[in-house]
């Protein structure tokens, strides 16, 4: 792989991956953004919005509530782009297939995204207690300084994730490729369209709206008859 | 002493990082303190500083985009408690009555209704292969979340308490229902539009698709009883995979038959 073109990807994971917690939260880090963007960069833009559209609804439904952290999906598409898109140029191999290997190998390791913002936020704690007792002592410049470390904490957590899924997915897919080419070409339009519909499903399961069913019910068969019929 | 525009600025992009901080014990109370401290050292003597700053650094906790109408209103509250008014209620108390309302409300439109909404209309251009997708969502996504940043915080500043009337008049709860519907509604065209591309894509009678809203219906079952969407995603992948490799099995068999 390229270390350039990791490079590009570390510093999208940086930027976007701040954006899910610490500051902005203008949802750059959604993947139908971060995805394109860093394939964009890296030349393959399309890339990008095959695994935005496939991530996007996923997680949609966890909502960072209070204390409560998602897996981190910003990091899995954009490590996924990352990865598929080098392997594609160096395996020389369709690019439908090995995204979604990438991608269904990158979305468990999303997980470790969920342990490491956990850790920011504990060490966070000290940096409360740290502006505290600066404050006591009037320094408030440096109680200020604590408010940006915890952005570095965040900053670390984030292309820790990217690292470890860049990493484990960069090592697996390699292993795994071989193993499930034949039953990816057979099943990669399937796959492709089970992604959204599985985001779908699970916002339509969580979402706390009365006649949700109903809604969904209808809305479906009345775009799907008008397609169908017109 | 009323703050100076150029302050008041300052502490509205400051709260842009409000999170920054997070964490465990106050959550966002390090950046509520961070936020308003040019205003604070404004409005404060160095001396009193340190005890009016310590306040601000306890439990914090609202919606980001609703925390500039908190902040707003803290701020004239300050400032009338600086002039020597006695505000008609404690900073503190307000701080508390209103972050745990807002943080709700906002979760609810925000988080739950337009975040799936603005998902939804922009999957549709990027499943029509337009690269454009990410920026229609980043549009129909923050067009209000801003609106609500700048102008909550004016309102806020404007107002001081007065602002909850604003916040109630607005009837946000009633307007989460709406947007969450609304985004069901969009998911649902959404999974017709994709099945129906897909079905085309692969030369498959259309009336088949009708059927994709039994397995749509099963995994939305399957979540809301709490089964965890790894889960789904690698037992539906393992699934696909499998019954596609006994099907290319069963044709070519035919096929040779």
């Amino acid at each position: 792989m390229s270390a350039f073109d990791f490079f590009i990807g570390a510093m999208v994971a940086l930027f976007c991956g701040l954006d899910r917690t610490a500051i902005l939260q203008v949802m750059i880090s959604r993947p139908i953004v971060a995805a394109p963007l860093v394939a964009w960069l890296l030349g393959e833009p399309l890339v990008g919005l095959q695994v935005g559209m496939m991530v996007e609804l996923l997680w949609l439904a966890r909502l960072p509530v209070g204390a409560a952290i998602p897996p981190d999906d910003t990091q899995v598409s954009i490590a996924s782009c990352v990865i598929a898109i080098n392997l594609g140029r160096l395996l020389q191999v369709p690019s439908s297939e090995i995204v979604l290997l990438c991608l269904l190998v990158a979305i468990p390791l999303g997980k470790v995204g969920q342990y490491l913002d956990h850790i920011a936020r504990q060490i966070n704690v000290r940096l409360l207690l740290s502006a505290e007792e600066r404050l006591v002592n009037g320094q408030f410049l440096r109680a200020e300084v604590q408010h940006f470390k915890g952005m570095t904490n965040f900053a670390i957590a984030t292309l820790g994730t990217y690292t470890v899924v860049v990493i484990g997915t960069f090592m697996l897919v390699p292993i795994i490729w071989p193993l499930v080419e034949n039953a990816l070409y057979h099943s990669s339009n399937w796959l492709e369209l089970a992604l959204p519909l599985i985001g779908v499903a699970v916002i339509l399961g969580t979402i706390n709206v009365s006649r949700a069913l109903t809604l969904f019910c209808a809305s479906f068969g009345m775009a799907f008859l008008l397609m169908w019929l017109v | 002493m009323a703050l100076l525009r150029r302050t008041r600025v300052h502490i509205w992009f400051r709260l842009l990082l409000l999170q920054g901080s997070w964490n465990f014990e106050r959550l966002q109370g390090l950046g509520f303190f961070f936020a308003l401290l040019p205003g604070l050292k404004k409005l404060y003597p160095k001396e009193k500083l340190a005890e009016v700053g310590r306040h601000y650094l306890g439990y914090f906790n609202t919606h980001p985009y609703l925390a500039p109408l908190v902040a707003g209103a803290v701020l004239k509250l300050e400032e009338d408690r600086a002039k020597g008014q006695q505000p008609p209620v404690e900073i503190e108390e307000f701080k508390e009555m209103v972050a745990a309302p807002y943080a709700a409300i906002g979760d609810a439109l925000f988080w739950g209704g337009l975040r799936p909404l603005a998902a939804g209309i922009a999957l549709f251009f990027a499943a029509k292969g337009i690269l454009w997708a990410p920026l229609v969502f980043l549009f129909l996504y923050n067009l209000i979340p801003m609106l609500f940043r700048i102008s909550g915080f004016i309102r806020g500043y404007q107002q001081g308490i007065a602002s909850v009337e604003f916040f109630q008049k607005r009837r946000l709860p009633d307007w989460a229902i709406h947007t969450k519907e609304a985004a069901v509604v969009v998911l649902g065209g959404l999974s017709a539009f994709l099945v129906f591309q897909h079905l085309q894509r692969i030369d498959m009678v259309s009336w088949v698709g009708l059927l994709a809203i039994v397995p749509v219906i099963v995994l939305g079952l399957l979540a809301r009883k709490g089964v965890s969407t790894l889960l789904l995603v690698l037992l539906s992948a393992a699934t696909i995979i499998l019954l596609s490799l006994f099907w290319t099995d069963v044709t070519s068999l035919v096929a040779m038959i």
